[in-house]
């Protein structure tokens, strides 16, 4: 592990495409949460692999 | 070595997520392995536990195998013992024989510390955080892939699906060899393997903030699996009438109504994790260190800083939880289960931020134990769910359970200095040099 000091050591730019990544899967998580919630509460159905 | 990290992160990642595919390709068919063999309701919850039987130990020794052997060769021998009994199973006939080889190829389960190790090996210490979070989140998403999609590619045919999984599995086990590459510098690849002994062993679990760590492991990814398992019977059984209101019929119904509520949180569990490494090297970078307590001025400070109050909303989110459930109103339990799945995530994000910061030379062991012992959590908690009243489980786990776990991480995490110094044995007893 390379302890170089942290605070002012810049990213390197494989570093913004794995947060867009990360972004991108919360985003999937807040989308099919919110279709999963609202079919179940509307009675239609549930979670994509729970039908 | 001549590669790049991103590469290297790319291959423990597919790695991971097929060694998880596989973990939980068994679950995704148990109704047609059901209908096959004939099985009991009572055969099918031991098919479903057998999943996580070999974690514990199994974890703990692939973690040791990685500091020793080097995260590709004992990655890649997971895969393929793994890939090569998953064949196997599909020409099997006899339930019996079935049974013990899902149950090996299970075992793929324990390569999660594999893939931590190699991640750590490559990634500084600015960025590990994310790395770690990309590397474990993307990976557990296999498990979701193989509840949805298998069942969807291959209808009910478990066999041609198992042999599938093996063969695909034996190629990922070609390529991590060909490609892996066990550390970004030949000096930090020895440094490991020469930390990775039975004195390193003794030394990484008898260190107080090891077991910190392994207890808030127990607390996040320990929860997620034992709330996979409870979560189900519980909104089936704790709010019937409510999930009958809302237009489900019949037993096909509810389960449809509180699979989905347990499957949210679940879900939730796996893709914030990314995000909650994330927030630990954000903590990291700005300095931040608002807990009273904990270390602030040792370089990883505020990276415990953030597991601390990770725990903290873990704990006020299960007393929610019974809260909620007592009123018995249905939207407030599923938010507070949405918030919960998302601290679950911080908690096992916040982890492994750490755990290579603060065990560089032995990452695998401490990956391996904190990893491993976890996992009982699956078994413990819903015992004591199950022996409460309906609703106050989650809060009796919370008090009883989860306030010492996060009095003993504040307590272990106070020292300004090599933390890893202090534990039940000294230095001297360990062998470590001072």
């Amino acid at each position: 592990m390379n302890h170089v000091d942290i605070r002012v050591a810049p990213h390197d730019p494989w570093y913004k495409y794995g947060v867009a990544v990360l972004l991108f899967e919360m985003a999937v998580a807040i989308a099919v949460s919110g279709y999963s919630l609202y079919m179940t509460f509307n009675g239609l159905g549930g979670f994509p692999g729970k039908h | 070595m001549r590669s790049h990290k991103v590469e290297q992160l790319g291959i423990a990642t597919v790695g991971f997520f097929w060694c998880f595919l596989m973990w939980f390709s068994t679950a995704a068919f148990s109704p047609s392995i059901a209908a096959t063999y004939h099985l009991t309701i009572k055969d099918l919850g031991l098919l479903a536990s057998s999943a996580i039987w070999m974690a514990p130990v199994g974890r703990i020794v692939a973690g040791w195998a990685s500091d020793r052997f080097g995260a590709p060769r004992t990655f890649a021998a997971i895969l393929a013992g793994c890939g090569l009994v998953s064949i196997a199973s599909a020409f099997t006939t006899s339930y019996e024989l079935l049974f013990a080889e899902r149950v090996v190829v299970a075992i793929a389960g324990v390569s999660f510390v594999v893939g931590v190790q190699h991640v750590a090996q490559w990634f500084d210490a600015h960025e590990i955080g994310t790395a770690e979070g990309l590397y474990a989140g993307t990976g557990n998403v296999g498990a979701g892939v193989g509840a949805l999609l298998l069942p969807r590619i291959f209808g009910a045919d478990y066999r041609s699906a198992f042999l599938w999984l093996g063969m695909i599995a034996l190629v990922v086990a070609a390529w991590y060899l060909w490609r892996g590459s066990a550390a970004k510098t030949m000096e930090r690849r020895d440094a490991v393997r020469r930390g990775g002994d039975l004195r390193g062993m003794v030394f990484v679990w008898t260190r107080y903030i090891a077991i910190a760590l392994m207890l808030a492991y127990a607390m996040s990814f320990g929860l997620e699996i034992a709330l996979n398992a409870w979560l189900p019977g519980y909104f089936a059984r704790g709010f019937h009438d409510e999930i009958l209101a809302l237009g489900f019929t019949g037993v096909a119904g509810i389960q449809i109504a509180a699979g989905t509520f347990a499957a949210v949180a679940s879900f939730n569990a796996s893709l914030f994790r990314p995000f909650a490494g994330f927030m630990s090297d954000l903590f990291q970078r700005k300095g931040w260190t608002p807990l009273p307590f904990i270390a602030k001025e040792l370089s990883y400070a505020p990276r415990l800083h953030w597991l601390g109050i990770s725990l903290i909303l873990i704990m006020l989110s299960m007393i929610g939880l019974t809260v909620a459930g007592l009123y018995g109103f249905l939207p407030s339990s599923i938010a507070v289960l949405v918030a919960l799945g998302i601290f679950v995530s911080f908690g096992t994000g916040g982890t492994f931020a750490l755990v290579p910061l603060l065990f560089p030379d032995r990452p695998g062991i401490a990956a391996g134990f904190i990893g491993g012992i976890s996992t009982v959590g699956g078994i413990a908690y819903p015992l004591i769910f199950a022996s409460v009243k309906a609703h106050v489980g989650y809060l009796y786990v919370a008090l009883y359970m989860f306030a010492p776990f996060i009095l003993f991480y504040f307590w272990a995490a106070r020292y300004e200095r090599h933390p890893q110094e202090h534990g039940l044995l000294g230095r001297a007893l360990t062998g470590q040099r001072s």
